[in-house]
């Protein structure tokens, strides 16, 4: 007796899986819901923008990363601010300004009646204690306020004094990191003014600001999503959801064409030549400028410390042939302060190639062929433009002149270590302001960060100390760009640093994304950006 | 991986009952597999501590960096200020009690990063290793039973493309074809994004999305998961391709195949019931070994498909000298390796007798 089914009939577990199959599905259409979020209403609409992350945090007192720049400004306001892509001159943000003549005190009047995302008003104790928080964390962005004094005067006024003259302190003042918190709210969630803090972790699933834009999610990883902010005093931001995603540069490319991405923010100078049509790019030079160094520490070079050999490294160099590598939007760095920041050398005062003058210099010296090491960061790439690959160019300048170099490359994590401690002897990197004022530059002066990090010691060239110090004291607009023209002329001519370039700073948009304008600090004002 | 060799002695239990051989077999092997662990803690921490450069320069900002309590008080928050024993010993410790540190890049506790990231690893790598077990498993027998024959050629030539083409290429190359000139998948990413991410069960969109009942959710999710799955199984299907076809050549040469061939079974008896019964110890052990280097391999795929897994983690990780994040990742893989190796093992011990009672 058979009592099996056919074998062309399907056995009972097939039949089972079958059938709750069928049955889930119809329960599924029959019930679900979506996960969509756009409507066909332009207030929920969502833009799309690829950022290649380094986000740490979302907490303003201590995010110091360009990604975080990028998302705290629209999520924080800050006292004074800057307008478009202009950040040579700083406006009224939440606050005017009221400036002594010394700089070194700064009276802050809150301009209106400003309202945090849960509908509190903003008071001059919010000032306070977001300004004492930055201090008092010890965190990344703390430095900015290092000296400054925060008292309050009255409900709407703030004063900080320093005990050094601070010419760049309202240029400071702009940055995201000092966006104004809801004193309130924070310190509910653990918010103090020195170590003891514990606010970070709420403030990476909530904002606490009064900027355009609330914190939906953040995951450090992949995507930060903002929302519009129903309580913000200013004009309502053109798209009512904003999703940031962790996407490298390649991929960008292909998503910005392709339309899965409204705005792509970290090309290349080539990618962004190879866009179609679909996109439009806009191309600036950006606030970084790479630079070589030259030791001057005879202990760590007997070479690179001798003047005449680092006169023929800036001769020989060809400072037109690494821009047209660099691509799109690249510039020569005419000194060491960029060229959208006050203070600017003018094109005509950058370093031109000489290669008959290299040699000269180079006999000068005493040069006899050694090899020089040029240590540089092989993993980083700063605006779509590779280390190794300006050091390959580099070396083979170089060797045009008569110049032997030898390339050292290690991760920047390592590598790090020893430009910091001063140890390199031939070095290649970059400087991003930490904030767009010249003074921020005075770094690359004897017995300062970048000066000791070459071997330059304090005395090292008592006529360039001499220029700093003129610089760093402050004065009007005028004064203070010729002076640090004179100190970068003076640094072109006798410094150990060699200001290369400034990379293209390239950021495409879909053709109906309107508002894109870089800014140096925070790249772009994600509240501008609006449909056509 | 590891089948063990030496035979399995055969303790009484006190009531003087030998205990089966299989939970004996079974119990060395985990025995075997925890001591490991310890040892991939040991290693990882050292390989991690002996890097040159100093964390603290990594994760601190130019100006911060400089400032000597700012550093302090990072080196203090983290433990590095103790000797390396007392942090290995801490660092053991706290394992015990789940704690895997606290990242210096992320400012969240290891554990919680790490439980976020492997979901999205696991989502593509099973997804990957399903595929490739079924498409090798056939590939690899096919060309097997036509050795010689052009469409072994063919195979063999496919299968070592699949292997020798880089996978950071072919994931451009894919995602450019199907993406931007053919609009089949979508963009990069887990999920589109006018979607939000479903409730949090399994961490597992297109699961999470189905418990949620959202259907277009789990639709976009799933069509998310497309392009970095073939691409995964574009190289394991290779690997398993040639692996299987050797395999199976080796069991078609034994005795008892030839007998059932001559007996006049079906090919799909000979195949199912002796060919690939024969073979499933050597295919199971590379399956074990791909699958283990799916979850470690995936860092560059994960770049390119924007896919926010235990590879874009290990990659955030090492870029900023997160030595709490390398080390979790590490262990992490490490501990999914072994997993994958004791259940592959005894797997062995079902499927082979010969494996538990003695060999």
């Amino acid at each position: 007796m058979v009592f099996r089914t056919t074998r062309t009939t399907r056995s009972t577990p097939t039949r089972v899986a079958i059938a709750a199959a069928a049955v889930s599905l119809t329960l599924l259409v029959a019930g679900c819901s979506s996960g969509r979020t756009d409507t066909a209403d332009s207030g929920t609409q969502t833009l799309t923008i690829n950022k290649a992350f380094d986000l740490k945090t979302a907490d303003p007192g201590r995010m110091y990363e360009p990604t975080g720049q990028l998302v705290d400004k629209a999520l924080y306001e800050t006292l004074l601010t800057f307008e478009g892509g202009d950040v040579s001159k700083v406006v009224d943000g939440l606050a005017s300004l009221e400036q002594s003549d010394d700089a070194k005190t700064f009276t802050l009047t809150l301009t209106g009646e400003h309202t945090f995302s849960d509908g509190t008003a903003m008071t001059a104790d919010d000032v306070v204690f977001s300004l004492q928080r930055v201090i008092g964390l010890k965190g990344n962005p703390s430095f900015l306020l290092d000296g400054v004094t925060v008292t309050k005067q009255d409900d709407k006024t703030v004063v900080l004094t320093t005990e050094t003259p601070t010419p760049a302190l309202p240029a400071i003042l702009a940055n995201p990191a000092l966006g104004i918190l809801n004193s309130k709210v924070v310190k509910e969630n653990g918010g103090t003014t020195d170590e003891t803090d514990t606010a970070e972790k709420f403030l990476n699933t909530t904002s606490a600001g009064s900027g355009p834009y609330v914190l939906d999610t953040l995951d450090l990883a992949s995507q930060v999503v903002l929302t519009a902010n129903e309580n913000y005093d200013g004009d309502a931001p053109g798209y009512g959801r904003v999703v940031i995603q962790n996407v490298e540069g390649a991929t960008q490319k292909i998503n910005v064409e392709g339309g899965s991405a409204d705005v792509a923010l970290d090309l290349s100078g080539t990618q962004a030549e190879a866009l179609g049509d679909s996109v439009e790019v806009t191309s600036d030079p950006s606030a970084n400028v790479i630079f070589l160094l030259l030791n001057q520490n005879p202990s760590v070079s007997a070479i690179t410390s001798n003047p005449d050999f680092v006169k023929a490294v800036k001769e020989a160099i060809d400072y037109d042939d690494l821009v047209s590598i660099a691509g799109t939007g690249t510039a020569q760095a005419s000194g060491v302060v960029p060229s959208m920041l006050l203070g600017a050398l003018p094109e005509s005062g950058a370093l031109t190639q000489d290669l008959d003058a290299a040699k000269a210099d180079l006999a000068k010296s005493g040069y006899a062929g050694e090899s020089v090491t040029l240590n540089f960061p092989s993993d980083i790439s700063l605006n779509g433009i590779d280390f190794p690959t300006i050091a390959q160019r580099i070396q083979s300048q170089l060797k045009d002149a008569g110049i032997t170099v030898e390339l050292a490359p290690a991760p920047v994590a390592t590598e790090l270590d020893a430009y910091r401690n001063g140890t390199e002897t031939m070095g290649l990197w970059y400087w991003g302001p930490d904030y767009p004022d010249p003074s921020d530059y005075l770094v690359f002066t004897p017995g300062n960060v970048v000066g000791l990090r070459s071997g330059w010691a304090e005395g090292a060239n008592p006529a360039i100390s001499t220029l700093a110090d003129a610089a760093a004291a402050g004065g009007s607009d005028e004064e203070r760009q010729s002076r640090f023209e004179e100190l970068q002329t003076a640094l072109n001519a006798d410094g150990p640093f060699i200001p290369l370039l400034q990379p293209g700073n390239n950021i495409a948009a879909a053709k109906d994304v309107t508002g894109v304008v870089y800014n140096a600090v925070w790249t772009i004002d994600i509240a501008a950006l609006a449909a056509k | 991986m590891s089948t063990s060799t030496k035979a399995v002695r055969s303790p009484r239990s006190r009531g003087g009952r030998a205990a089966h051989p299989f939970l004996r077999y079974a119990l060395r092997r985990v025995l075997t597999s925890l001591l490991l662990v310890v040892g991939v803690t040991l290693v990882t921490f050292v390989l991690t501590n002996l890097v040159p450069g100093d964390p603290v320069a990594a994760a601190l900002g130019q100006r911060a960096a400089e400032d000597p309590a700012i550093v302090a008080q990072f080196r203090a928050t983290y433990g590095l200020d103790q000797p390396l024993v007392v942090q290995y010993f801490t660092y053991l410790g706290n394992l015990l009690q789940g704690d895997l540190g606290v990242s210096t890049t992320t400012h969240n506790p290891v554990v919680d990063d790490l439980a976020k990231a492997l979901p999205a690893t696991l989502e593509i790598a099973l997804g990957a290793i399903v595929l490739s077990v079924i498409i090798g498993v056939v590939l690899g027998t096919i060309a097997a039973y036509r050795r010689g024959k052009a469409s072994d050629h063919v195979l063999r030539v496919v299968s070592l493309a699949g292997l020798s083409v880089p996978t950071f290429w072919l994931a451009l190359v894919l995602y450019y074809v199907f993406y931007f000139q053919l609009h089949i998948a979508p963009g990069s990413g887990r999920l589109s994004s006018d979607f939000t991410t479903p409730p949090t069960v399994t961490g597992l969109y297109t699961v999470d999305a189905l418990l949620a009942g959202q259907l277009d959710t789990f639709l976009d999710a799933a069509s998310h998961l497309f392009l970095p799955v073939l691409v995964l199984t574009l190289y394991t299907v290779g690997l398993l391709t040639r692996f299987v076809r050797t395999a199976v050549l080796e069991i078609l040469d034994q005795d008892y195949v030839r007998a059932a061939r001559a007996k006049g079974l079906p090919t799909r008896t000979v195949i199912f019931s002796y060919v690939l019964r024969g073979a499933s110890i050597p295919i199971l052990t590379v399956v074990g070994l791909a699958f283990g280097s799916l979850l470690s391999g995936t860092v560059l795929v994960e770049a390119i498909f924007a896919w926010p897994g235990i590879g874009s983690y290990a990659y955030q990780a090492a870029s900023h000298l997160d030595l709490p994040g390398i080390m979790g990742v590490g262990l992490l893989i490490g501990v999914m390796y072994l997993l994958v190796n004791l259940i592959v093992d005894l797997l062995y011990g079902v499927l082979d007798p010969r494996v538990r009672l003695a060999s």
